[in-house]
């Protein structure tokens, strides 16, 4: 009694499988048919890959008619593979399409970049000899054939001495500066007198204050190759040796930089 | 077991006028599945040793397997469809492996851009504002 029960519902089960297995409440191929053929369908780059795009959509509307008509679930597996294929045809093209427009914005952008930075190399090297000069304007440096000349009066210096006093450190740190800012940029450095003792006094005097301001130089880390230094003793005057406020003006060093800056600058080069 | 023989035979037989009857499988069919084996072999080309797009490309190929047999067996249908999807899979396969390569291009594109900037602003100290102006 049991034991036919079963069997019969057995039977039952079966026969439902069989009436169902023609059309499954899903199919894998479908669903995957149904959701990847719209994304490429949407896609703004569909242009791309349209006769793929168009393919996938047939195939799909075949396979949707055979799903409503109960169809061979066979027949709807191919013609739903046939639309997934198609639509990861136009994907993959798509993606193509998409890393080439990268490699083409890439390319531009690349160019770009090298402009911008052989523009901003020139720019910073205008803005340094800029610079230069701002900063020579504010160690009131005048503007000369020789170049940019700043001038480190006697005040300066101990009477009758080559030693810097400490009121002219801040002018030679700013001198160190600049020049090491651009190590490119060449100074002479030229001590002038006034009339009064020997020639050679004077023109020995002339020399230890350039030196001095050389040493000071090397000694906030400017290199010995941009400083060249000349002893002129009486010889430039820049005012009448008739007066002390003369005389002054004239004992004095002069740092030329040149604005050229392929040579050191001197007028007696 | 003569009985068994003679009823083989028999079938054996029925099987040969079955399959005689239907292995018109066309010509037309036919060339559809040789131009997906040129389309397989061209893929193969295509990708040599490459991953991206291997396991379509083996699809493709046992599902041109599968064509070639339903020739032999005479089964128009099924050698239409499965030729079909060894055609797609070989389109597949190529496609896939052209857009690896294309993303890997523009990847390095990208890469090397990074890099020209990151080495131009290191080298201009002086402009410190194109670090923020950047991105």
């Amino acid at each position: 009694m049991n034991h036919r029960y079963s069997l019969l519902l057995a039977a039952a089960a079966a026969a439902c499988v069989a009436a169902c297995s023609s059309t499954p409440e899903t199919i894998d191929e479908l669903e995957t048919a149904r959701a990847v053929v719209p994304q490429v369908e949407a896609s703004p780059r569909a242009g791309v890959a349209v006769t793929n795009i168009t393919d996938a959509r047939k195939a799909l509307d075949r396979a949707n008619a055979l799903a409503e008509k109960h169809g061979k679930v066979a027949d709807i597996q191919y013609e739903a593979t046939v639309a997934s294929r198609n639509a990861q045809i136009a994907n993959e093209k798509i993606l193509t399409a998409q890393a080439r427009d990268d490699i083409d914005k890439g390319t531009a952008e690349r160019q770009t970049v090298l402009t911008e930075a052989r523009e901003r190399e020139a720019r910073s090297a205008t803005e340094r000899a800029n610079a230069l000069e701002r900063e020579l304007a504010d160690l009131k440096g005048k503007k000369t054939e020789r170049g940019i000349v700043v001038t480190m009066g006697d005040v300066l210096f101990d009477t009758g001495k080559a030693t810097l006093k400490p009121g002219a450190y801040t002018t030679v740190e700013r001198l160190a500066a600049v020049l090491k800012e651009d190590p490119q940029r060449k100074v002479m450095i030229e001590g002038h007198t006034d009339n009064v003792g020997s020639d050679e006094y004077n023109q020995s005097l002339s020399e230890r204050r350039a030196a001095s301001v050389q040493a000071a130089l090397f000694e906030r880390g400017v290199d010995a190759s941009q400083i060249s230094t000349v002893g002129k003793g009486e010889t430039t005057p820049v005012a009448s040796n008739d007066n002390a406020a003369g005389r002054q003006q004239n004992r004095r060093v002069e740092l030329v930089f040149q604005e050229d800056r392929s040579k050191v600058a001197s007028d007696t080069d | 077991m003569n009985s068994r023989m003679t009823r083989a035979a028999g079938l054996l037989a029925l099987t040969a006028v079955l399959l005689a009857g239907c292995s018109g499988v066309s010509d037309l069919t036919k060339e559809r599945v040789a131009r997906s084996e040129t389309s397989v072999q061209q893929a193969q080309q295509t990708l040599g040793n490459s991953e991206q797009g291997a396991i379509e490309l083996q699809r493709a190929k046992d599902n041109l397997d599968r064509a070639r047999q339903a020739i032999k067996d005479g089964d128009e249908q099924p050698a239409q469809r499965y030729a079909q999807l060894a055609q797609l899979d070989a389109e597949l396969a190529v496609s896939k492996s052209q857009s690896a390569s294309a993303r890997k291009a523009a990847d390095e594109m990208l890469a090397s851009i990074k890099q020209l900037r990151q080495e131009a602003e290191r080298s201009s100290p002086t402009n410190p504002q194109r670090t923020t102006d950047d991105q």
